[in-house]
């Protein structure tokens, strides 16, 4: 057993310990404090209690909308499907519009464009992210 | 491998989309010539036009035919005469006056809630879409709730940088449709632009639902872990998110200031979505580095 071996893993090793003094001097300088830990005056985790469902709130919530795009729906003579559908753009129309548009900002500035807009998006892709979880 | 291989192909790969993108003058599409541009001017077309029209902002009097398309970004138009379109009318927040039986195609309106008719039909379609939004925000919360939560965490720890990198990342989403509406004729162009229109929608839905965790944690969520434990309703993912959608949904029933939120929030949404890889926190890109010999 080598003295790497020990510093690996300390407690498999333990019995190196009695045969090198270097090891063995090491140790007795680390100090090693055995403080509780008071878990109550940790922050508050993002995790905690973040499977928690709450059914009922849902249930309500959930009805609250429904009802009011009933309600609503029923007043302006629409049908909530018919309603949702609607408000969707035009494909056709979408189309249209990014081809003209195009057309009139003119290819070579597209290009351009294209080019240094998803270099500068590349860029910003590369950040790691901040906020962090267990 | 890299320096003489991977790079000299991807230089190619992207001189020849660039030349596809900058050329489509080759396919079998319309040309490039025949479009009349108005841009915040007082205009009056009294002479027949072959090509569309384009105007953006200012007035537009038309009084004799347009044998293409008229697209109109916010201004008004008024038809008058012998004013015609042989195509179609695509507007966004302008006003067609007389408009109506003077076109052989269609009139499409970009965002469909100008186009209804009444305040009350708005109030309606957005009411319905809040019930929609509800549904897919508990889907997904329940399917993913880790990675709404680590997205709602990154858009309060860096709010800034997912707002920068939501209004780059939807300039990028237009301008690569533009891009590949140029290449349409080709036929490649419309799955390019399908698989971004999947790509793009997926990723407002998904960073909305963490907006709005993130807005129901900021109004609602536990600051201790004793009121946590107090607390029977008000606790866990799927309230926050319900807490979200609520007050952001009352929100876009006030008029002006709603869709401006939601604009805003779509903006961090996208922002956060593409931040945080979906809630996977893992990187876009892989370090590629050359192995030693």
């Amino acid at each position: 057993m080598t003295c790497e071996d020990y510093l690996e893993d300390p407690e498999t090793n333990a019995s190196h310990l009695a045969s090198c003094s270097i090891c063995a001097t090491l140790e007795e300088e680390i100090e090693i404090r055995h403080r509780p830990v008071a878990v109550d005056a940790l922050p508050l985790a993002p995790w905690e209690g973040a499977k928690y469902r709450t059914w009922p709130l849902v249930g309500a919530g959930l009805l609250a909308v429904f009802a009011l795009a009933i309600v609503l729906s029923a007043a302006a003579e629409v049908s909530p499907l018919t309603a949702v559908t609607s408000s969707m753009p035009s494909v056709q129309a979408l189309l249209t519009f990014f081809q003209l548009t195009g057309r009139a900002m003119g290819a070579p500035v597209v290009a351009v464009l294209f080019v240094v807009i998803n270099a500068v998006l590349i860029l910003l892709l590369r950040r790691p992210p901040k906020g962090a979880d267990v | 491998m890299y320096k003489r291989v991977i790079v000299p192909m991807t230089a190619l790969a992207a001189l020849l989309t660039l030349f596809a993108v900058v050329s489509p003058t080759g396919a079998k599409g319309q040309s490039r010539g025949e479009d009349v541009i108005f841009a915040n001017k007082n205009v009056t077309i009294n002479t027949p036009v072959v090509g569309t029209v384009q105007m953006y902002g200012g007035t537009l009097h038309v009084n004799e035919v347009i044998h293409g398309d008229l697209m109109v970004i916010s201004g008004t138009v008024i038809f008058a005469g012998r004013g015609r379109v042989l195509g179609n009318i695509i507007h966004a927040g302008a006003v067609l006056q007389g408009a109506e039986g003077r076109t052989e195609g269609r009139i499409y309106p970009l965002a469909s809630l100008e186009g209804a008719a009444s305040a009350l039909t708005k109030t309606a379609i957005v009411a319905s879409l809040l019930l929609v939004w509800m549904i897919t925000a508990v889907v997904v919360t329940l399917m993913s709730g880790r990675e709404i939560r680590v997205s709602s965490q990154e858009v309060r720890s860096s709010a800034l940088h997912c707002f920068v990198l939501g209004l780059v990342a939807m300039t990028s989403f237009v301008l690569t449709a533009i891009a590949f509406s140029y290449l349409v004729p080709y036929v490649v162009g419309i799955p390019l632009l399908a698989a971004l229109a999947v790509f793009g929608v997926l990723t407002k839905v998904f960073g909305m639902i963490a907006l709005f965790h993130a807005v129901g944690t900021l109004v609602a969520g536990s600051r201790s872990r004793e009121q946590l434990s107090r607390r029977k309703w008000l606790r866990g993912d799927l309230a926050m998110v319900v807490i979200g959608v609520l007050l952001l949904g009352a929100i876009r029933f006030i008029p002006v200031i709603g869709p401006m939120v939601w604009s805003l929030a779509s903006i961090f949404g996208i922002g956060v979505a593409l931040a945080t890889k979906f809630g996977r926190r893992e990187p876009w890109f892989l370090a590629f580095r050359a192995a030693n010999a």
